[in-house]
């Protein structure tokens, strides 16, 4: 038995070889910045904070007494350009810690995923309701789940005010809707949860979340969906509805005035947080920010210009022959 | 007989052991056994059972530290406030971990337990009363008492007294292999009463009370009584111990009585298992574990904080602040303390959990190669390297003190009779000295053989098939085949098969085989093969002319050729000795006659060689047939025809010897040699004894050297060897192998050493006559005495002689007072025999041979029983006995009578100068630390050139404390002088701009000085405290050589530099005298070879020869400690890398202790994604090639420097960790910001760039690339995937918060996923790309630039080897830049160096070098007298500079080089208070042909 002697290649990094790869990765990247920075650019977004602008709204939910109490809230905006294409209508959440550590544990995928509505063993401290009923859904992600609604409005003109039609389904993932979420299997959608109660701050049961569309109600509605899936930062929008494309919208939201018509149930007073409302479009590289993009143009000439500098390095040394050895 | 068991138990506890036989209680219950409170003789070495290996197992891991800090953080898991995500999921990689080490270790316990069990249930024949005989017992059920019988060749059970042996003298000869690896067999005595037993042993007649030692270790020492029951006592002593585990060899039977068994008997008390030691790098790695500790608290401390001020932020608590299970809030402080916790289970992998596993498993791997190159392989021996310590293997790479011990180690320890002195008659044996250099004049000897051989050929070829085929030519072919090819495959077997081809040469070829081994054995071979088709030997010059290969194998001990004028006294010697046995008075014009004969029987007898057979199993000679005859009439008869015979001989002999001085020599180079091929290379055999009284045999070796006179036929010669063959051959087994060399010396001369018991010793004369001389003491040779003497009675004369040998020192001081005699023409005789004497042995020691003074006394034989009745009283005493025999010896040996002296060649190790020429320019500073005498050893230093005839010298030679201080400020003063303070090492960084200044000659030790110093001045300088400067001076020097010094100095020595200079050492020795300096250095190497096995059993690593040290430390040890530094550093960074990504998301999660990652993909990361490629790493890659390694010893300077893993670069690539683990989080995060992604799905992109980078950043730490790598690296980055994609496809509520499901299959249908993955990573190593390239292609350091060689092909490669060596050359020879400037001023020697003088011819540059270093004398003579005044001043010491300066110049005309040779002596007196004992200090002996001069 020898040493290893497998036929090995040594790995020298040394300018010569390393230039063209140097060279190579900055026009890739360049070439890459400028791609994303034209789709990027072609992406339309439009985001409107109404924190201040409901204020009056914001006021009222301050006090847990008026829980039952309706608050609408109206914001109308100028789209200077038509959004062309598949438009979506995301609502957006600042301060609003979905990663805290507890708080994503606060849930029970098994009672999510129907085989057991009774079980809230994770949801501690909102495993059952007052009366000792299990809740469900549990635990406290769905507990705080975002309850205001928004409609859309197109002003065609100052009397006419079309609401701009939206598809409130396929906003979650399809593997959430149809494997991770599910209802108890029962005839009635009522009776599967019966002997549950609903979490604490809800004011309707998980199985009236919408009762038009059997196919949405109970667990595998898609704003439920949406929710429960915690996002990663403390700012973040989560899909509401999409832009259904018919009449005319078939093109997108052509370019006009608009409003948001907002029944303000979630408080953020609390937190100290802010919302916001986001319609926006999406390209092939999906919504990607701009910063990929300049991270990509960065880069590139960040190494291209460290492959310059060391070209001229050995372009110059190399006359003198003399720094291979010693 | 319950009071007489406690007495028993009172007994027990004092520090003796009483046992008797058992069989007086078989009858009765077992309780009454006085023996029973003994332990039995079933051996136990596993540490477990199958109910107590889980629990025991566990709690010997958890005294690691990193295990418990593991399970500690395990524990924190369960704490439920602390809400960690699955506690028992943060089980699971602990118990991995847990469980290999556990698997490990019941896989080793489970072989033990195996092990012992075949053991245990050995057989053996135990007495049973009730069979009346000895029955088969297992080894467990013998117990203490119990009586064994064993048969020869049988392996001894358990500690047992020796009381009855077949051997008629009482001996019986064991064969302690297994217990220290030394094959010769060794004498065990009957007990003393019991030896003259005419009939077989009766056990059940034995009443005796055996009183002795408590069990202990050591071997060799026992002591007891035993008490008849008449009440007189009988003392025995580890003579009559049979130790468990050895062999009975060469008797029938023995019986004795267990004394001690089990886990109590010497061997199991010795057998301590492997040790542990901590490796550099470990330490430094577990300094860095702390830092990490410390980055881990600062992390959790800023989580804790922070989660504090978060919450603080809110005025109520927020909607998705969970309160706990009963919707209490903690208060703020209390949930920065659990924040605090679970900070520390989230971050808990910042300490590599998988760094230990691996480490150890890449020490493994790294074993496993290492002990499977065939480089350290030895033929001889069959022996590779042994590695005892599997955990300090990167240690090899560090070392920077070598310290060596000399014989043995860098000699072979095949100890070569050179050359004698008798009574003050110099014998130079230059036929010998010549033979023995037959190597080099090899070329032209070879043709001449040849040519003989083309004459001879056809003519044996017709004649002798007999003798071919027959025992002498065929079997001596198979016995040392077997013995050298023991593996197949390897080149130099290919030697062999040429061998065998040519059939009809076999029986010649085995006759030159022992002189022709190996290389030279190829060269025969293929001389052979063309030499039987007529043609002269043409092949194979080139690559078999390593003069060194021919060096080691050539010579053997038992060749001697007798000096030509010593033969011829020695026939005067011989017939004076028949004269003696005719009962005449001698005549005094013999006495030199006379003194030869002693000296030669001293030789012969004085000595505790033992005679066996060859063949197997091993016979004793112990009654050799023509003893019985002496005496008889037709004895003497023959006598008379031999002294007529060999007077006739020596005749001829006087008259051809001029003459055939030619053939003579060549022949008589190769035809003794014929004999020799029979032997194994461990013993030593003579040959010649045949049943015609030995005649022919004992004579032939003179006889037939001078019968192959001119007119002598060459068959005849060749015919020679296979007649003595035919009849048993002796084989001489050592104990040392200078006394075989003596012993062959003596036979040389026809004194052979026939048979030896402990009462008989027998001796051939010269004529053929056998004198038995009756043995009537022996007093053993031990390294207090130095000496060993006989005592016997000469059958002739009837006198009581005593025959001392010992080394000259001793034995001069031991010697009769010249001024005693009465005659003064005797004592001047005497005095002049001395001086003579002395002069001669200094001749010997310079010329670097061991030596030996022979003396003899004759006692009166009242003198002797007295002294015997001493000898018996201290035998027999338990507590003082040594002292007390110690004492009885010195009582015996004085007023001694020289003899002569002995010189004996120790020769030089194949490879030793070319080893430490290397590891030298390694930057390792060698010395040499032995027991030996200064000139022996300076000359071996010279020899192997651990010392150059260049060197400046300094000898220190001193027992005064003051002195031994002066002188080395002197030294120091002076080499300060000459080479300029120290410079600190300095650090070579890895990159170097073109324009920095070269690289500073790595400067501790200036290469020009050596040390050499001794016993008494190392005492002097570690009671006065004078270590500091010795160590000082000895840094400038560039090899130290410590003569003289004891075991203890030498551990000293080590101890001292391994913690004042926080030095790697490394220790290699053979000896047992080197175990105390193996056991102390950082890393011992024991030498497998000729002097057991204690140095062995000590060390870390066992080689079999000194030139395996040079692989070993330069690439091995390279090797090891690159790969393992880097994989450590590596690791480091991969963790600190990874878990940081997790810190970073602390900072938007409210410091929550929440992760974006899937905690089984975290798990996993560290376990399964990332732990191969390091592990392949830190086994496979090899940053430079073996071949450039080797080329370029300086190369290892990088791991002494420790240039892989120091502070410097952990903290470097800590930085780098942290810089990218910042962008391997922060572009996803920019990328993903404000957009919907949810927790875990923004943690896949995050892990797989992490992956990426790791695994990117591992690719390019990897110099080599094999197959196996880009394997590892791709499977390892495939499986990440395929395991994640099978996990998240499965996994829909098993995990439940992190909620996996398809998030990975969501991720990989989304373009920015890549377009992410894709640029973090080349972002993240951008800066290290860039400054690795930089680095590859300019920087200058060693390494790098070696690495460059590599990847050049190989002829260009050895080109720039070549130029790169003489480029290093230049700069180790330093002169001048400008002739006019003299002395080299400090600012030019960079200025020199760069601009290498080639303008110079070398003559000119000789010139100046001159110059300046006459200029240096004269400095240092003004220092020395200076110094000289403070002495007198100093008042302690008188200092007389009796001879103050003898400066010799002589001017050499060489090639027309002007050279100045200036032999510098210096000598000043130290006259102690007496004044009569003066002690020439040799102050400083600067022996200079150039001088360096440094700047």
């Amino acid at each position: 038995m020898k040493q290893q002697q497998l036929p090995a290649f040594r790995l020298q990094l040394s300018a010569n070889e390393i230039l063209s790869g140097f060279f190579a990765i900055g026009l890739f990247c360049l070439g890459m910045g400028i791609i994303l920075l034209l789709s990027a650019k072609s992406i339309r977004e439009v985001e409107i904070n109404y924190t201040e602008k409901c204020a009056t709204c914001a006021k009222l939910r301050e006090d847990a007494t008026n829980f039952d109490k309706e608050c609408n809230c109206s914001i109308s905006f100028y789209l200077p350009q038509k959004m062309e294409g598949n438009v979506y209508l995301y609502y957006k959440l600042y301060g609003f810690y979905q990663n805290l550590y507890r708080y994503i544990l606060s849930r029970s995928n098994i009672q999510l995923v129907g085989t057991d509505v009774k079980d809230v063993r994770n949801c501690a401290p909102f495993k059952t309701s007052d009366n000792g009923l299990p809740i469900a859904p549990c635990g406290a992600i769905a507990n705080s789940m975002f309850n205001d609604t928004i409609v859309l409005l197109y002003n065609f003109n100052s009397s006419t005010h079309i609401r701009v039609p939206m598809v409130r389904t396929e906003t979650a993932w399809w593997t959430d809707k149809y494997v991770k979420f599910q209802n108890p299997t029962f005839q009635n959608l009522s009776s599967a949860f019966a002997g549950t109660a609903k979490p604490p701050n809800w004011p309707k049961p998980v199985y009236e979340l919408d009762e038009k569309d059997p196919g949405n109600n109970g667990f595998v509605n898609d704003d439920f969906i949406v929710w429960m899936r915690t996002a990663a930062f403390p700012n973040f929008k989560k899909l509401y509805r999409r832009l259904h494309r018919i009449g005319n919208f078939t093109e997108g939201l052509p370019a006009g005035s608009y409003s948001f018509i907002i029944n303000y149930n979630f408080p953020v007073g609390r937190f100290q947080g802010q919302k916001a409302v986001v319609l926006s479009t999406l390209t092939w590289s999906g919504g990607s920010s701009l910063f990929l993009a300049l991270a990509y143009l960065v880069t590139g000439a960040v190494t291209l210009l460290a492959s310059f500098s060391m070209m001229a390095v050995h372009l110059k040394l190399k006359e003198r022959k003399t720094f291979f050895l010693q | 007989m319950r009071k007489e068991g406690k007495k028993r138990r009172k007994r027990k506890e004092d520090k003796k052991r009483v046992v008797v036989s058992n069989l007086l209680f078989e009858r009765w219950a077992h309780k009454e056994n006085p023996n029973r409170h003994y332990r039995g003789n079933q051996i136990k070495t596993s540490k477990y059972t199958v109910l107590s290996f889980i629990p025991k197992n566990i709690f010997e891991q958890l005294h690691r530290f990193a295990n418990f800090y593991f399970v500690g953080i395990v524990v924190l898991n369960f704490i439920p406030v602390l809400n960690a995500f699955q506690p028992e999921v943060s089980v699971i990689p602990i118990c991995i971990i847990l469980a290999v080490t556990a698997i490990k270790d019941a896989w080793e316990d489970l072989r033990r337990y195996k092990s012992d069990k075949v053991i245990n249930s050995r057989e053996c024949l135990v007495y049973s009363r009730k069979e009346q005989s000895y029955v088969q017992k297992c080894w467990k059920d013998v117990r203490v008492g119990d009586f064994i019988q064993m048969h020869c060749n049988e392996i001894i059970p358990a500690d047992i007294l020796l009381l009855f042996s077949s051997d008629p003298s009482g001996v019986c000869h064991l064969e302690t292999a297994n217990l220290d690896g030394e094959t010769n067999l060794k004498q065990r005595r009957v007990v003393k009463g019991f030896s003259q037993q005419e009939v077989q042993f009766q056990p059940e007649h034995f009443h005796n009370t055996i009183v002795c030692e408590k069990p202990n270790n050591h071997l060799n020492k026992f002591k007891g009584y035993m008490e008849h029951p008449d009440q007189t006592r009988t003392g025995f002593g580890s003579e009559s111990l049979l130790l468990r585990g050895c062999t009975i060899r060469n008797t029938e039977v023995a019986v004795g009585i267990v004394i001690y068994t089990g886990h109590e008997t010497k061997a199991m008390l010795n057998n301590s298992g492997p040790r542990y030691k901590r490796s550099q790098i470990e330490r430094r790695m577990n300094r860095d574990i702390f830092s990490c500790i410390g980055i881990l608290f600062l992390m959790c401390l800023i989580g804790a904080v922070g989660h504090g001020l978060w919450n603080g932020t809110f005025t109520e608590h927020p909607p998705f602040d969970v309160p706990d299970a009963k919707g209490n809030y903690l208060p703020l402080a209390l949930g920065g303390f659990y924040m605090f916790l679970t900070m520390i289970i989230l971050l808990q992998i910042l300490i590599p959990i998988s760094l230990y596993v691996s480490i150890e498993l890449v020490k493994l791997g790294q074993v496993f190669f290492l002990h499977n190159d065939l480089d350290l392989y030895d033929e001889e021996t069959d022996l590779s390297i042994q590695c005892r310590a599997l955990n300090i293997t990167e240690d090899l790479g560090q070392i920077q003190y070598i310290f060596s011990d000399k014989t043995g180690t860098l000699t072979e320890n095949k100890m070569v009779f050179r050359r004698c002195t008798i009574m003050g008659h110099e014998y130079s044996h230059q036929e010998n000295a010549k033979r023995l250099e037959t190597p080099k004049e090899l070329d032209s000897d070879s043709e001449e053989w040849t040519q003989y051989r083309c004459l001879s050929f056809p003519a044996r070829r017709d004649q002798g098939p007999a003798a071919m085929r027959g025992q002498g030519g065929s079997q001596p072919l198979r016995r040392s085949q077997s013995a050298r090819v023991p593996i197949q495959g390897h080149s130099r077997q290919r030697s062999m098969g040429r061998c065998e081809i040519s059939q009809p040469s076999v029986a010649f070829s085995s006759s030159i085989r022992n002189r022709l081994a190996k290389g030279p054995r190829a060269r025969e071979a293929a001389a052979e093969a063309s030499a039987s088709e007529g043609r002269l030997l043409t092949v194979a010059e080139s690559d078999l002319m390593n003069p060194w290969s021919f060096y080691g194998y050539e010579v053997q001990e038992k060749d001697v050729t007798p000096d030509k004028n010593l033969l011829s006294k020695v026939r005067d010697a011989a017939l004076w000795l028949e004269t003696l046995s005719e009962g005449r008075t001698p005549k005094p014009s013999l006495a030199t006659a006379s003194s030869i004969a002693d000296f030669f029987l001293a030789l012969t007898i004085c000595n505790s060689v033992m005679v066996s057979t060859t063949t197997e199993p091993r016979q004793r000679v112990t009654m050799p047939p023509s003893t019985k005859a002496l005496g008889t009439s037709l004895e003497k008869i023959q006598q008379l025809f031999h002294r007529l015979k060999l007077s006739g001989l020596s005749q001829s002999f006087s008259s051809t010897a001029p003459s055939d001085m030619d053939l003579g020599e060549s022949l008589g180079a190769n035809i003794p040699t014929t004999d020799s091929e029979e032997r194994d290379d461990g013993s030593v055999c003579s040959g010649g004894y045949s049943t015609d009284g030995g005649y022919k045999s004992s004579t032939w070796e003179q006889g037939d050297i001078l019968g192959a006179g001119p007119g002598a036929s060459l068959e005849e010669v060749l015919q020679a060897p296979a007649l003595s063959l035919a009849g048993p051959e002796l084989c001489y087994e050592a104990e040392s192998p200078d006394e075989a060399a003596l012993v062959h010396a003596a036979r040389a001369y026809s004194f052979t050493l026939v048979s030896r018991t402990p009462e008989q010793v027998t001796v051939r004369l010269p004529q053929g006559t056998c004198l038995t001389f009756d043995v009537l003491c022996t007093l053993e040779f031990d390294s207090v005495r130095k000496r060993m003497s006989v005592v016997v009675r000469h059958p002739l004369t009837g006198e009581i002689i005593v025959y001392t040998k010992g080394a000259d020192c001793v034995i001069m001081d031991l010697l009769e007072d010249p001024g005693c005699m009465t005659d003064s023409d005797v004592e001047k005789k005497m005095r002049k025999i001395r001086a003579r004497t002395q002069r001669h042995l200094d001749l010997y020691a310079r010329d670097g041979l061991r030596t030996l003074c022979i003396a003899k006394k004759v006692l009166s034989e009242e003198d002797f029983r007295r002294w015997a009745s001493f000898r018996r009283e201290a035998e027999a005493s338990l507590n003082n006995r040594d002292e007390l025999l110690m004492e009885t010896a010195q009582h015996l040996e004085n007023q001694l009578t020289l003899l002569g002296a002995t010189g004996i060649e120790d020769r030089l190790q194949e490879g030793v100068p070319d080893t430490i020429a290397a590891l030298r320019e390694a930057g390792i500073q060698l010395w040499v630390l032995t027991g030996d005498k200064q000139e022996t050893a300076v000359n071996i230093a010279y020899a192997c050139r651990l010392l150059d005839q260049t060197d400046t010298v300094y000898s220190i030679n001193t027992e005064n404390q003051e002195t031994c201080d002066s002188i080395l400020n002197l030294a120091l003063e002076e080499v300060k002088q000459c080479h300029g303070p120290l410079k600190p090492g300095s650090k070579l960084s890895g990159f170097r701009l073109p324009s920095a200044t070269p690289p500073a000659t790595s400067g501790a030790a200036a290469p020009d000085v050596g040390l050499v110093i001794d016993g008494k001045t190392l005492n002097a300088i570690f009671q006065g405290k004078l270590e500091e400067k010795f160590l000082e001076l000895t840094r400038y020097c560039r090899s130290v050589l410590c003569c003289r010094s004891t075991p203890l100095q030498k551990s000293m020595l080590v101890k001292l530099v391994r913690d004042r200079l926080r030095a790697m050492t490394l220790s290699i020795g053979d000896g047992a005298n080197d175990v105390s300096m193996i056991q102390a250095a950082d890393i011992g190497i024991g030498i497998s070879g000729q002097e057991g096995m204690q140095a062995v059993m000590s060390s870390d690593f066992a080689v079999s020869r000194f030139r395996h040290l040079k692989k070993l430390l330069l690439v091995h040890g390279h090797w090891c400690y690159s790969r393992l530094a880097r994989m450590v550093v590596y690791y480091f960074y991969k963790n600190v890398c990874y878990v940081s990504l997790l810190f970073w998301y602390q900072f938007f999660c409210g410091f929550s202790g929440s992760t974006m990652i899937d905690y089984w993909q975290l798990i996993f990361f560290n376990l399964f994604f990332t732990s191969l490629p390091p592990l392949v790493f830190g086994v496979l890659d090899k940053d430079i090639s073996m071949e450039t390694l080797l080329a370029l010893p300086e190369l290892y300077k990088s791991g002494q420097n420790s240039e892989c893993y120091n502070l410097l670069t952990f903290w470097i690539s800590m930085a780098d960790a942290f810089y990218q683990s910042l962008v391997c989080f922060f572009i996803p995060y920019l990328t993903y910001k404000d957009s919907d992604i949810d927790v875990f799905t923004f943690g896949t992109p995050i892990n797989t760039i992490s992956l990426a980078t790791i695994l990117l950043h591992q690719a390019m730490e990897m110099k080599t690339w094999t197959i196996i790598h880009g394997l590892v690296l791709a499977g390892s980055f495939l499986m990440y995937f395929a395991v994640s994609l099978a996990y998240n496809a499965i996994c829909v509520t098993c995990n439940s918060p992190t909620n996996p499901y398809w998030v990975m299959e969501g991720q990989l249908s989304d373009p920015t996923f890549y377009l992410v993955c894709f640029l973090t990573p080349a972002v993240a190593l951008l800066p290290r790309y860039f400054f690795l390239t930089l680095q590859g292609t300019y920087g200058k350091s060693p390494i790098l630039r070696a690495q460059k060689i590599d990847r050049l092909p190989v002829d260009k490669r050895e080109l720039e080897i070549q130029s790169w060596r003489s480029r290093q050359r230049p700069a180790t020879i330093p002169g001048e830049a400008h002739p006019t400037n003299h002395l080299g001023s400090p600012t030019s020697g960079q200025s020199f160096r760069s601009s290498t003088p080639k303008n110079l011819s070398p003559a000119e540059r000789r010139y100046k070098e001159d110059r300046c270093q006459e200029s240096k004398f004269q400095k240092s003579l003004i220092h020395t007298s200076a110094s000289s005044q403070e002495y007198r001043r100093n008042g302690h010491v008188r200092v007389n500079i009796s001879s103050i300066l003898r400066v010799g110049s002589a001017l050499s005309q060489r090639k027309g080089h002007l050279k100045i040779t200036t032999r510098f002596e210096l000598g000043a007196t130290d006259t102690s208070k007496g004044g009569k004992d003066q002690r020439m200090i040799q102050m400083s002996k600067c022996q200079t042909n150039q001088w360096f001069l440094r700047a």
